[in-house]
């Protein structure tokens, strides 16, 4: 999970990296007095879970308090590429005389992380390795142990500094490298590391993804994913326990496994388009069926629900119950058509059939996504 | 054969009298699984289904020959079964669970790496040598025995390509889960390696899904090393980039891991790719008829 840039930089801070000064403001007189304080000029930056908000035009610069007001009005108001703004962070505005990159990520390939820098800061790195791979300096680094400080002086020096500067961004590294870890991080990254023209070393942006899976280590972060997540129902899902994504179709979808769950996706897509993708993971329940079911019911204009599940480590005949507890109680008018397989199928069959749905009972989800095309062409005539 | 067990590999369950553990050692057992022991810490001296439980995987070992572990402990623990099972020198680990953290996931596999085990996960359904014995939590009933080796990211969509399989008379030699997160143990190169090397097995298939380079980095193996034919199918078409689809890898993002460009890599290598999983099965025949012929 992504967390603010604000956030990240209070992490970061923590991890002796150098930050620019300002606060974060929910308000325009609250940025007014954290722009008094700080001394102007200052930067507005639109607080957003994504990138590209420069170009959205989320990112403004101000001489005058009255100003400072004004456009913190205008940014707080945006919606950034489906995702509406409702803090900004103001900060000093930097001397700029040169831009670098810092960035840790992991390598899923080779299961360890991987160091990234350049001399070419604010563009994506990605882009960088692409049109100017000579200037992207990287290293691969054992899961076990800290960066060694020969190591970051080492890319320090790649990237062109000598001296005192070499030193005191090759303490920037480790820091960085050090924030990775303590935070259970997939990505951290600073971009652009501004060498302001003082020679200082600053954390102009700052992105941190952390793990979700190692939240529960972490208490002192104080987050709870579910939160965060913008869309109402994917958040909803979320807590319930069963991942969710909403997609722009009016096809239902319930799966036990992920790449199921894909592949159900993509073969319904051959002729209609899936309303969400939703797969409960290895922890069914009634109770957690049922609320996967509300929730998929929750999306308007549903045309049908297809349900794709596997006994495998799941208790199907006990999800199976789940469903029809929801379809009885509230009713449902739109087809449900479920293929099940696996551990205890007959009993899961019977119970949903119970209430009308319609099972298929052969091994190939195409069968199954064929009869839901074929229910509702029969509703349509 | 088998690529990772034999019929009578000797197996340990860590976190046998958890709900989940005492269930599936209980399916394994009916399976034909020799379960020797289980190890559940201030749980020694029970049994669960008659296999004796004992405090620490080292104590297990004191009593029993052990050739592999499987692990079903949550999250939390994960990290530290693995080295417990690795430290007492047990060279084959299958790691069930999901939601390990990718730093937990990292260290391990270094471990495995410098004890020279096999770790399968983290993330995955386990190993099914069909017929014989399976360490893992997939339905038994959707597989059967045969020449095939079966490699996929996704346990439910390995159950459907299996059942899929068998309906046409096509079995498989081992099925195998490598496991769904960002970060695997064991990565898809090396388990073609060993169905490569493998005599049961004529012909490989492998299930992907979006994220990563796994399937990329897997075709070029394919292309410079490998003889057996593969056929694959990769879930995900019409997965939206950024968007985190269940499993913690299958993320499209920074340009890479679209089902695209893994079809595209495979294909390059000479892998026949089918466009659903119910095409699989069709693939297969095609291949392996002329041989038989």
């Amino acid at each position: 999970m992504r967390i603010h840039e604000y956030e990240a930089k209070n992490l970061f801070k923590q991890s002796r990296i150098p930050v620019p000064r300002g606060n974060v403001a929910t308000s325009p007189e609250d940025a007014r007095r954290v722009a008094e304080e700080i001394g102007l000029p200052v930067t507005i930056k639109a607080q957003v879970l994504i990138g590209g908000r420069g170009r959205a035009g989320g990112i403004k610069f101000s001489e005058d308090l009255g100003e400072v007001e004004e456009l913190t009005r205008k940014v707080l108001g945006m919606e950034i590429r489906g995702y509406e703004v409702d803090s900004v962070l103001v900060e000093e505005k930097l001397e700029v005389k040169e831009e670098l990159y810092l960035g840790v990520t992991i390598d899923g390939s080779l299961g360890c992380p991987i160091l990234m820098t350049s001399s070419e800061g604010g563009v994506e790195i990605e882009e960088t390795a692409r049109r100017h791979p000579e200037k992207v300096f990287s290293r691969h680094l054992k899961p076990f142990g800290d960066l060694r400080a020969y190591q970051a002086r080492e890319l320090a020096k790649k990237l062109g500094f000598e001296g005192k500067p070499m030193l005191q961004l090759a303490s920037v590294i480790i820091s960085l490298y050090g924030a990775f870890k303590a935070c259970d991080a997939l990505i951290a990254e600073i971009n652009p590391l501004v060498v302001t023209k003082r020679g200082d070393f600053v954390a102009a942006d700052a992105v941190l993804e952390i793990d979700d899976s190692a939240l529960f280590r972490h208490p002192e972060l104080a987050i709870e994913p579910q939160d965060r997540i913008p869309d109402e129902l994917e958040r909803e899902a979320g807590k319930i326990g069963v991942s969710y994504v909403n997609m722009d179709g009016d096809i239902g979808l319930i799966c036990s496994g992920a790449g199921l769950g894909m592949a159900t996706m993509d073969m319904i897509r051959e002729k209609m388009r899936p309303a969400n993708f939703l797969e409960t993971g290895g922890g069914m329940t009634r109770q957690l069926m049922a609320g996967a079911l509300r929730v998929v019911l929750k999306k308007p204009n549903l045309k049908a629900v297809f349900i794709n599940i596997y006994g495998g480590i799941n208790p199907i005949h006990e999800g199976a119950k789940g469903i029809v507890d929801v379809v009885r109680q509230k009713g449902v008018k739109i087809p449900i058509v479920a293929k099940a397989l696996g551990n205890r199928q007959e009993e899961t069959w019977e119970t949903l059939e119970s209430v009308g749905i319609k099972v298929v009972k052969e091994t190939q989800t195409m069968r199954a996504v064929e009869e839901l095309f074929r229910t509702l062409k029969e509703e349509r005539s | 054969m088998s690529i990772l067990v034999r019929a009578d590999t000797k197996v340990l369950v860590q976190g046998i009298t958890g709900k989940i553990g005492n269930q599936q050692t209980k399916l394994m057992l009916d399976y034909g699984t020799r379960i020797v022991a289980g190890a559940t810490p201030g749980r020694g001296g029970e049994r669960v289904w008659e296999v004796p439980v004992y405090d620490s995987v080292k104590e297990a070992r004191e009593h029993h020959s052990i050739d592999a572990s499987l692990i079903l402990v949550p999250a939390p623990f994960a990290k530290d079964s693995c080295f417990e099972a690795m430290e007492a020198q047990i060279k084959l680990v299958v790691l069930i669970t999901e939601h390990v953290p990718v730093h937990d996931a990292m260290e391990i596999r270094a471990m495995a790496n410098a004890e020279g085990a096999v770790v399968i996960g983290p993330t995955t359904p386990g190993i099914i040598y069909p017929g014989k014995m399976k360490i893992g939590i997939m339905p038994g009933n959707m597989f059967c025995p045969g020449n095939v080796g079966l490699i996929s990211r996704s346990g439910t969509l390995t159950y459907e390509i299996a059942g899929n399989l068998c309906e046409v008379g096509i079995g498989q030699s081992t099925a195998v889960g490598m496991g769904a997160d960002s970060v695997v143990c064991t990565p898809l190169s090396e388990l073609l390696s060993m169905f490569e090397e493998d005599k049961e097995t004529h012909l490989v298939v492998v299930v992907g899904e979006v994220g990563g380079t796994e399937e990329e980095e897997a075709a070029e193996y394919i292309k410079t090393e490998m003889k057996k034919p593969v056929v694959a199918y990769v879930a995900g078409h019409s997965v939206p980039p950024g968007k985190r689809m269940g499993h913690a890898g299958a993320i499209v993002q920074r340009g890479m891991g679209s089902a695209r460009s893994k079809v595209r890599a495979l294909k390059e290598a000479g892998v026949k790719v089918a466009q659903r999983p119910t095409e699989v099965a069709e693939l297969v025949k095609g291949v392996l008829k002329p041989e038989k012929g």
